[in-house]
């Protein structure tokens, strides 16, 4: 039992270590406002400003629309599996628990770009919610990506505007930890989360067959 | 101070962030005083005295934030340090172990991280008594469950506080973490890991009080032979 724990312990201070030179590169990420991707969603946003890491209106705008975009991603991709994955059990319960709380979150990350907020583009969630097995394994990846996401994003929004971002992000890793957790996985398999750049996420999401 | 309107510190430090400054480095009743009192009077000022600009202030309120957090993690990671070698955690089942194990690590590793940022602004490890819980399984688990709880909000509220974006950034990476524990936990009890749509923050006071409550953080090193007499203290 110590063994193991010396073991994990061991394993964590790695993490810590990959952790601390991922600061680094997030460090220069902000400088050089790398954050943000350009092109995504078909070449509809721009380049966010080379100044980044202040903070404002305008940067705000961007990368909440971005995250407008995963979070009504995940909303029709629960309401999509409520209506046909067939889920039963956990997985019924989990997705019951956290349709709504995907629309809370879509709400108010609409309401806080307000007449800036880009009309949801078209998704396409069939596949991920054909079955209950299908319907688990895409909800593992999104959430991870979603809560990636928005650690990505979090430190060049604005204060008040980071502020909901970090309410928000602990829901959307409670979520992973929970559906990871009903598919016996580790909940939490490392000590210090990653961050994913936007253009990642979003090719990612095209990859998957969620955007076109 | 001549003018006829003289602006408060709350209608300028419209996110508080002044006034988090200012209740870290001066207390509570200071902020308090402050928020009223109107901008260039002698009190202001006083408070304010050296490094006038904001920006100053609350680079330094970075590390007074961190240290907190520090100090919260050193509890959190002794906690399930102390219940594993007193075999608390060895007697649960296999799941339940692993649970356990993971959280404990992850503390400590936290623990590391936050040290390595504060170098040696980190300060001394404080005494903790955990008044009994690490030694029964009921015990050790209803306190780790509110715990994780706990730092999801201390996290969620400092988070968005911290002025450099490097450790924002860093940050974020841990109250994802901090959040996978508390879902975790709360799966553990059979409760819903995610009640709500959103986590709400708490102030690094709100979380002071609540730590203060439980008196785990002791001013003397624990004498570890008495440990399982019922505790007089006071």
């Amino acid at each position: 039992m110590r063994e193991e724990a010396g073991v994990s312990e061991e394993r964590s201070s790695d993490r810590a270590t990959t952790r601390s030179t991922r600061g680094q590169a997030l460090r220069a990420a902000i400088a050089g406002g790398g954050l943000v991707g350009a092109g995504a969603l078909a070449g509809a946003w721009a380049r966010p400003d080379t100044t980044a890491g202040q903070g404002s209106r305008a940067q705000d705008v961007r990368i909440l629309n971005f995250l407008l975009v995963l979070e009504e991603l995940q909303a029709a991709f629960y309401a999509a599996a409520l209506r046909r994955a067939g889920l039963s059990g956990e997985l019924l319960h989990f997705a019951r628990t956290v349709e709504p709380q995907e629309r809370d979150h879509a709400a108010l990350v609409r309401r806080l770009l307000g007449g800036d907020a880009r009309p949801a583009p078209r998704f396409d969630v069939e596949q991920a919610t054909a079955a209950p097995e299908r319907f688990q394994a895409a909800a593992i990846e999104l959430e991870e990506t979603v809560a990636a996401a928005y650690i990505g994003q979090g430190a060049s929004l604005t204060r008040g505007a980071m502020r909901d971002a970090a309410r928000i992000v602990a829901v959307e890793a409670r979520h992973a930890a929970w559906i990871r957790d009903i598919a016996g996985a580790d909940p939490a398999p490392r000590a210090a989360d990653s961050a994913r750049s936007a253009d990642d996420v979003m090719s990612a999401l095209r990859r998957e067959g969620y955007l076109r | 101070m001549t003018d006829h309107r003289l602006l408060t510190l709350d209608e300028v430090d419209r996110d508080e962030a002044l006034l988090e400054t200012i209740a870290v480095l001066h207390g509570e009743t200071r902020a308090g005083f402050l928020r009223k009192a109107a901008l260039g009077s002698a009190a202001m000022l006083a408070t304010l005295a050296a490094p006038a600009s904001a920006a100053a202030a609350i680079d330094h309120s970075d590390v007074d934030i961190l240290r907190f957090a520090l100090r919260f993690e050193r509890l959190q990671a002794s906690f399930y340090t102390e219940a594993e070698s007193m075999g608390t955690v060895g007697r649960m089942a296999a799941r339940k172990q692993q649970w356990a194990r993971t959280l404990g690590a992850h503390e400590r590793a936290h623990v590391r991280i936050v040290k390595k940022i504060l170098g040696d602004r980190a300060g001394p490890r404080p005494f903790f008594d955990f008044q009994g819980v690490t030694e029964t399984d009921d015990g050790f688990t209803r306190t780790a469950v509110a715990m994780e709880d706990l730092t999801v909000a201390l996290l969620t509220g400092i988070t968005p506080r911290m002025d450099d974006p490097a450790l924002v950034a860093a940050l974020f990476g841990l109250l994802t973490v901090e959040a996978r524990h508390a879902a975790w936990a709360r799966s553990i009890v059979r409760t819903t890991p995610a009640a709500n749509a959103f986590d709400e923050p708490r102030s690094l006071d709100g979380v002071r009080a609540l730590v203060g409550d439980t008196n785990f953080i002791a001013s003397r090193p624990r004498v570890r032979r008495r440990r399982r007499r019922p505790r007089m203290t006071g």
